[in-house]
């Protein structure tokens, strides 16, 4: 155990000097969120002004609760687009040869990948976090069943996400292609996990597949802890479901980790760039 | 001790989306060999003989098709982990670092993930940092850094868990002189130390210096192994010996024959005769007394005696013919 708290230390530096260090990087973490909402909320405009909108989706009726499950919506994605870009960015390990000096130690490879996607996810979301809390109170829209709930919120995002990270990271022991990432999980991942429209506007079929993504029902419990006082036997269901696709995420991400590992010992994968 | 018995790497062909395979490729071919502790083990051969792969299955990077590798009795499968902790690897080429961490960061990554006590960690790295000559520049981003200050950098890396075993693959290349001379003296010190080296490199005269045991591969196979001396020797290369007098001298291409070695008599830009004696043997005393006594006047005599360098490239060339054991 503290032989893998130090491997997340140690990954925190690299990833604050690598990635979020510089001002320009910090800057537009500012504007990030702002630009993320304005982008959402006009994109969404149109859909809640046609007829008959405000009977299927009362929501719309109420602008200030819709900006705010907007908001939900788009922190929520952040947290886990933020663990695509730290797959993304593990990828380059390999090109630039320091994942081979990764493997050459006795670090756990479980510890290396969940640390690289739980440092991403506190250099590029705590920033979007305390801006979408701060809005919430300001406008109102917070509301808490009890105080505990935001720190259920907070698990239900964080767990789920640093899982999802790790499994995203462990796909790439097998190819440096990183590209993939973005094109099947940036657009269909706000599409299909509901952060711009609820779920049952989904056709059943999308639904079935958001399923598979913990973004889906971590935003499910995010707005129901926040924005409906919902407490956690109103989303024991989802709870329990969040824990076990963790879970599973977690055992393949065990899994995918020692196949790809023996994998690149095999064929030298790792020593490609 | 680092052992391998028949050691056997072999890469599979690149699959590729409707075509077959392409073929497999054999880098180590049933390799054996020692690497004790105290002592700078030499690997030798040209490029694609199985230098890196050999010493990317020492260092766990790799898996052995077949054969056996272990390094004080542990396995390099079955106990990759424990390996990993008593190892290290060098690579030449200043990978291996981050370049947007200063000197300092960087070694700090490493040996946190080494696991490295806290309290040996701080004075390890400032011991490193000096030992490489990067005190100065230990608080600067790397990609600041020179070439050569990234290889001493990558060099700080490799000893930041204090290793039983150092695997050092070209580790001087693009070092400035002076600083490759330095990284020899830490390595003969490593050894003296009872850390155990395997050095490959491409600069023979390194590794003659350093090397007191060498192992010549050649396609995966082991052709020659010996000391450097021994292995040069064993090659039956011919010493040369140039020799120009200050004029002609009629009985002096006679007593030159009579030595029985092949040479050839020439002239040299100011028109005064030369010899170039080629010998297993050195010769030179002979030659030299042979000429007096003929009435010669020498004034100029060189003597090249067969390289390490000579010695790998002749293996290379025809290793059948080679048996320096």
């Amino acid at each position: 155990m503290r032989a893998a708290l130090r491997v997340f230390a140690a990954e925190g530096l690299k990833q604050h000097r690598r990635i979020f260090g510089s001002k320009l990087v910090v800057f537009s973490m500012l504007l990030w969120p702002v630009l993320t909402l304005a982008t959402t909320y006009y994109t969404v405009l149109p859909v809640t002004s046609a007829p008959g909108a405000a009977q299927r989706w009362p929501l719309v009726a109420e602008p200030g609760r819709l900006l705010a499950f907007l908001a939900a919506g788009a922190l929520a994605y952040t947290f886990f687009f933020s663990l695509v870009q730290s797959a993304w960015h593990f990828s380059w390990e390999r090109v630039s040869g320091t994942l081979e000096a990764m493997f050459l130690t006795p670090a756990s490879r479980m510890a290396l990948v969940l640390a690289n996607g739980s440092s991403a996810l506190v250099q590029n979301a705590w920033l979007f976090g305390c801006f979408g809390l701060a809005a919430a109170v300001a406008t109102g829209t917070l509301h808490l069943a009890h105080p505990g709930m935001l720190g259920i919120a907070a698990l239900a995002l964080l767990v789920p996400a640093v899982a999802w990270g790790a499994f995203l990271n462990s796909l790439l022991m097998f190819s440096r292609d990183s590209a993939f990432l973005y094109t099947l999980l940036d657009d269909p991942l706000w599409f299909i996990a509901g952060v711009r429209l609820p779920l049952f506007a989904l056709p059943v079929w999308i639904k079935a597949i958001g399923l598979a993504f913990p973004l889906t029902t971590s935003l499910v419990v995010l707005r129901g802890a926040l924005l409906d006082g919902k407490d956690t036997a109103d989303l024991a269901g989802q709870l329990a479901f969040l824990a076990g696709l963790s879970a599973v995420l977690l055992g393949l991400t065990a899994l995918l980790l020692r196949v790809g590992e023996r994998h690149a010992q095999r064929t030298g994968s790792l020593q490609l760039f | 001790m680092i052992v391998t018995h028949e050691l056997r790497k072999t890469f599979p062909g690149q699959r590729k989306l409707f075509r077959p395979a392409g073929p497999a490729t054999h880098a180590v071919d049933g390799l054996s060999l020692s690497i004790p502790p105290g002592a700078v083990t030499g690997l030798l051969g040209l490029n694609g003989a199985g230098k890196t792969t050999t010493i990317k299955v020492l260092a766990t990077l790799l898996r052995p098709t077949s054969g056996s590798v272990t390094v004080d009795g542990l396995d390099v499968v079955g106990h990759a982990r424990a390996i990993r902790r008593r190892i290290n690897l060098i690579a030449g080429g200043e990978r291996m670092v981050y370049a947007r961490l200063t000197g300092r960061e960087n070694l700090w990554y490493f040996g946190q993930l080494y696991d490295v006590p806290r309290a040996v960690l701080a004075k390890r790295i400032d011991e490193l940092l000096e030992l490489v000559g990067l005190t100065d520049a230990a608080g600067t981003v790397v990609e600041r850094y020179s070439r050569g200050m990234r290889q001493r950098l990558s060099i700080a890396r490799g000893l930041i868990n204090a290793p039983a075993y150092l695997l050092l693959d070209e580790p001087t290349l693009g070092l400035d002189a002076p600083i490759a001379r330095d990284l020899r003296a830490v390595v003969a010190n490593l050894a003296r130390d009872g850390v155990g080296v395997l050095l490959t490199s491409h600069y023979l005269a390194e590794v003659e210096q350093l090397c007191g045991h060498v192992y010549v591969v050649d396609r995966g196979r082991l052709v020659a192994e010996g000391s450097p001396t021994a292995l040069t020797a064993g090659t039956r290369l011919p010493h040369t010996v140039e020799l120009t007098l200050a004029e002609h001298a009629p009985a002096v291409s006679a007593a030159v024959a009579a030595l029985g070695a092949e040479f050839e008599v020439g002239v040299d830009a100011e028109e005064r005769p030369t010899f170039v004696l080629r010998s297993p043997e050195d010769l030179t005393g002979e030659l030299a007394t042979a000429v007096v006594r003929a009435g010669g006047a020498i004034v100029r005599l060189e003597v090249n005696p067969p390289t390490l360098e000579d010695a790998i490239l002749a293996m290379a060339g025809a290793p059948a013919a080679v048996a320096a054991r």
